[in-house]
């Protein structure tokens, strides 16, 4: 068995197609003593469920429209938070599936990005993961990227190797540009004024309705991007706040850039002293996109309302 | 033990923190914010309670009003590096550190929250 990191796509275009991707899949692993993890819209994880009969209660079963809402999440929260509490040198099997029809535009690219960053999160590990896509559903362009964010496709029961497969050039084309809206709440802050930032975003966002736990992560995340500016991305920035849709979006821009492309998305170790606030904006925001480059970096959260 | 620290205020929304003991047991009261500029001395504050020998120590929270990531790792950190059976008791932390002790440290036995 492979000791290195296995990571196909499984274009499927009805329900035989996904049960018959997916089914054997988690059999086999179990039959072989491998954890296994399915994290799948909750349609379709109804599907495995009853695919899977009495053996679903072995499997580790999460509805990713929760679980991984911020693609983001996905890595630390969902598929290293599983496989690293596995027993040290076990192969891990996991079907995550991110993307699905009712991802809006301004998710997607995160999840494109996502996607493309597990191969660089999970390189030389004894994993195995898996990733459904609904080939009537989802855009030719979703496909493309999946070609190329996954070494190996899965299409009518047939695994082959993907040619188009570049996974560092996804996770730079989906590096786009996230424009100043206009009209919004704007905060110019440094070290004297990371509080007066912190109330200036929660006041505004408890005015468009965010409340209670919500709102305190809002906090926590405005307290953790803005402290990042002043520490490592040029000592100052703007904070900007705004309601769109259903959502208070958070919004810190600075003159740093984030070179490490996995920030925020590895695990903590318990022990680790500090490192964490990047991880804590993606486990509790519904969504974070980033862009980053030479003229600087720019973090947005959104927090349904 | 007392550690008094204002960080000059120069806009009016520079972070403060006061820690003090408490007179009615062993450990203190913090009043203000653990954040960036005030980091320091929450962390003096918390070494000087790890380095008293006894076995409960209590933190009266009830005036923070936030603590960010890294404060609660500082405490954590604290926590961690007493001997077996000693604990720090978390009086009316603020709801920013419960959160964050929810979501990194969920089993730490000792830390103790009490809400009173």
């Amino acid at each position: 068995m492979s000791a290195s990191f296995v990571h196909p796509a499984l274009f499927y275009a009805d329900e035989h197609e996904y049960l018959d991707g997916t089914v054997p899949f988690i059999r086999e692993g179990l039959a072989a003593g491998e954890p296994v993890a399915v994290a799948v819209p909750g349609k379709n994880l109804a599907l495995i469920r009853d695919g899977l009969g009495d053996i679903a209660d072995a499997v580790r079963l999460l509805d990713m429209r929760e679980a991984g809402r911020n693609p983001g999440r996905i890595i630390p929260g969902v598929l290293r938070a599983f496989a690293d509490a596995q027993p040290a040198g076990r192969r891990v099997r996991i079907i995550g599936e991110p993307i699905w029809a009712g991802r809006t535009p301004t998710e997607y690219p995160a999840c494109a990005q996502h996607e493309a960053l597990i191969n660089a999160a999970f390189a030389g590990r004894r994993v195995t993961i898996l990733c459904p896509y609904d080939v009537r559903a989802l855009d030719e362009e979703v496909l493309t990227d999946a070609r190329a964010t996954h070494p190996t496709v899965i299409s009518s029961g047939r695994e082959q190797g993907s040619s188009a497969y570049d996974w560092e050039g996804v996770v730079s084309r989906y590096n786009e540009p996230l424009p100043v809206v206009p009209d919004a709440l704007s905060f110019a802050f440094a070290a004297d004024s990371l509080p007066t930032a912190r109330h200036t975003a929660t006041r505004e966002a408890a005015r468009f309705g965010l409340a209670g736990t919500r709102l305190e992560d809002l906090a926590l995340v405005t307290a953790e991007l803005t402290t990042n500016s002043v520490v490592h991305g040029g000592g100052s920035g703007e904070l900007r706040v705004w309601a769109e849709d259903g959502y208070v979006v958070c919004e810190v821009r600075d003159t740093g850039r984030l070179a490490d492309p996995l920030a925020g998305r590895r695990p903590a170790a318990r022990d680790q002293r500090g490192g964490r606030g990047l991880l804590l904006v993606n486990l509790v925001a519904d969504l974070v996109r980033v862009h980053t480059g030479e003229e600087g970096t720019t973090i947005r959260c959104w927090f349904a309302r | 033990m007392t550690i008094q620290y204002r960080v000059p205020s120069g806009s009016g929304g520079a972070a403060e923190l006061t820690v003090a003991p408490l007179a009615e047991r062993f450990g203190v009261r913090a009043v203000g914010e653990v954040g960036l500029a005030t980091r320091g001395i929450w962390e003096r504050a918390l070494e000087e309670v790890v380095r008293d020998g006894r076995a409960v120590c209590h933190l009266e929270l009830a005036a923070v009003t936030f603590v960010d990531v890294a404060g609660a790792g500082v405490l954590v950190d604290a926590a961690r590096r007493l001997p077996a059976g000693r604990r720090i008791v978390v009086h009316r932390p603020p709801p920013a550190l419960c959160r964050t002790l929810e979501l990194f440290w969920p089993d730490l036995s000792a830390i103790e929250v009490a809400m009173s």
